[in-house]
């Protein structure tokens, strides 16, 4: 085999997201897990294992810069209340994780006018829980249409976990269906992710670009 | 960690037992002595079990033209072994309702095994030279020590199912099973099947179902297993992709003289019966 190239210098900010090489896609693989998000301008990949988080993948179609995020609202008081006032927490803390995204790529170059997008996740992936992964399609739709960011692809909703492969450089995606014997792993994983998550405070530090 | 296997199975002494009347038909069968009438009387002294047994045997999926009234008829027409294997088929769920665990519900642990079950058969029918109804309770029992590992050792069952998540490339469950326990599912459920007295071609197709070449006596029951194994979990995501699942050893298309272009006539033909069989061996 081959030894694998250096890997390509991480963008600041981004140190803690765990990179590896991979043989198969002949490129290095930066792993995300929920509430983290990633952005590079090199030619590597990011991928995530999806319930019904959601993953939006944005990158600018000309310069290639781009990324990934995963996250989830949290559960609110009021199922609804997402809808009635864009100022619940819920909200808040999705308009975060999509901000923390859009504004690294266009501070890596990337150009508002040249933004697209693709959906991933949202998965109904536990028969008796209400439908979350909904109401996170639901918000990133909501979200992207407002800024007026195109949505070029998605693979959301139904009832399977996934696992997204996304090399911002070409837009390409690869999704795999995982099977249900990963249901409540994954369940796990995104409830450890929300609990800590509604417990922290949403900061509204926020710049807008 | 090695662990050792004998060990985890003491641990599910008594809380995995099969049904009385199994143990019956099973050791009666093996018995040269016994009869027809005997194993008969065996279903007959369990009268939830004889109802059960004559619906499926009414059922399309035996496919009998005339009906299925008494339980001499059912032995006389599907055959003394095949009424084995259907008493395992249809009491093997429950058996394992003891063993209860917090990684899969057993609702999507079953549907699995009945699509690697449904999915066997198909190929049997196709491969020829091999029973299919056998290979159907093969098929249904093929991961039995997962459930084993899951409720003994449900921390490293945990990180087994972690590690497989983490990877980027599709990486099988025995592989991190092998890596992080040190021993897989398919090598616990074949000694659990030694243990049960179970007939030989069922223990080695649970036994070799990821390493088909270990396969001594049975190598076409196994490579039927083997395929139906990944074939069900396309069947279960609903997939065509054969990169996204377990992948298939080459020589198990060798063995059986089956080909790939088969693989979506098969998923689709198994997805059109899941739900039916689901609430015949089920009771869904």
């Amino acid at each position: 085999m081959a030894t694998p190239p250096r890997m390509p210098l991480v963008l600041p900010g981004f140190e803690q997201v765990r990179r590896s090489w991979n043989a198969t896609h002949e490129a290095y693989a930066a792993r995300l897990l929920p509430g983290e998000y990633y952005v590079t301008i090199n030619d590597e990949c990011v991928y995530t294992t999806l319930g019904s988080c959601i993953s939006a993948c944005i990158r600018d179609r000309v310069s290639g810069v781009g990324g990934m995020n995963h996250f989830m609202l949290p559960a609110s008081a009021d199922a609804n209340s997402w809808k009635a006032a864009n100022l619940s927490a819920a909200t808040r803390y999705g308009n975060f994780a999509m901000e923390h995204l859009i504004n690294v790529i266009l501070k890596n170059g990337g150009k508002r006018q040249n933004l697209e997008a693709k959906l991933f996740g949202g998965g109904r992936i536990m028969e008796n829980m209400s439908d979350i992964g909904m109401r996170n399609i639901i918000f990133v739709r909501d979200y992207l249409k407002t800024e007026a960011i195109k949505v070029v692809s998605e693979d959301v909703g139904d009832v399977f976990p996934r696992m997204v492969v996304y090399f911002p450089v070409t837009g390409k995606v690869r999704v795999k269906r995982l099977r249900s014997l990963h249901n409540n792993t994954i369940v796990e994983e995104e409830s450890r992710y929300i609990t800590t998550v509604a417990k922290e405070p949403v900061r509204s530090d926020i710049e807008l670009f | 960690m090695k662990n050792n296997i004998a060990d985890l199975l003491k641990g599910v002494d008594g809380l995995v037992t099969l049904p009385h009347v199994f143990i019956r038909i099973n050791q009666l069968v093996e018995d040269p002595d016994s009869t027809m009438a005997d194993i008969a009387k065996a279903v007959s002294q369990d009268p939830s079990f004889t109802v059960r047994m004559l619906r499926v045997a009414n059922s399309p999926f035996y496919g009998f033209s005339s009906t299925i009234g008494t339980v001499d008829k059912a032995v006389a027409i599907i055959g003394t072994s095949q009424i084995r294997n259907l008493a395992l088929s249809m009491s093997v769920a429950s058996a394992f309702s003891g063993l209860p665990n917090h990684l899969v519900s057993m609702d999507n642990f079953w549907r699995h095994s009945l699509y690697c079950a449904l999915i066997a058969r198909i190929l049997a029918k196709q491969a020829r030279r091999c029973d299919p109804e056998a290979v159907f309770t093969a098929g249904l029992l093929h991961d039995i020590g997962e459930l084993i590992l899951f409720n003994r050792l449900p921390g490293p069952s945990h990180q087994a199912l972690l590690l497989v998540l983490d990877q980027l490339d599709e990486m099988p469950i025995y592989q991190a099973e092998q890596q992080v326990i040190g021993i897989d599912h398919a090598e616990v459920g074949g000694e659990l099947a030694k243990q049960w007295t179970l007939p030989p071609m069922l223990v080695e197709c649970i036994s070799c179902h990821h390493a088909i070449e270990r396969a001594e006596h049975y190598p076409r029951e196994v490579a039927l297993v083997h395929l139906a194994n990944s074939l069900a979990q396309m069947a279960e995501v609903d997939t065509l992709e054969t990169a996204d699942v377990t992948p298939v050893d080459p020589l198990a298309w060798e063995i059986t003289g089956l080909d790939e272009d088969i693989i979506e006539a098969v998923i689709r033909e198994a997805q059109a019966e899941i739900i039916e069989t689901e609430k015949q061996f089920f009771g869904k």
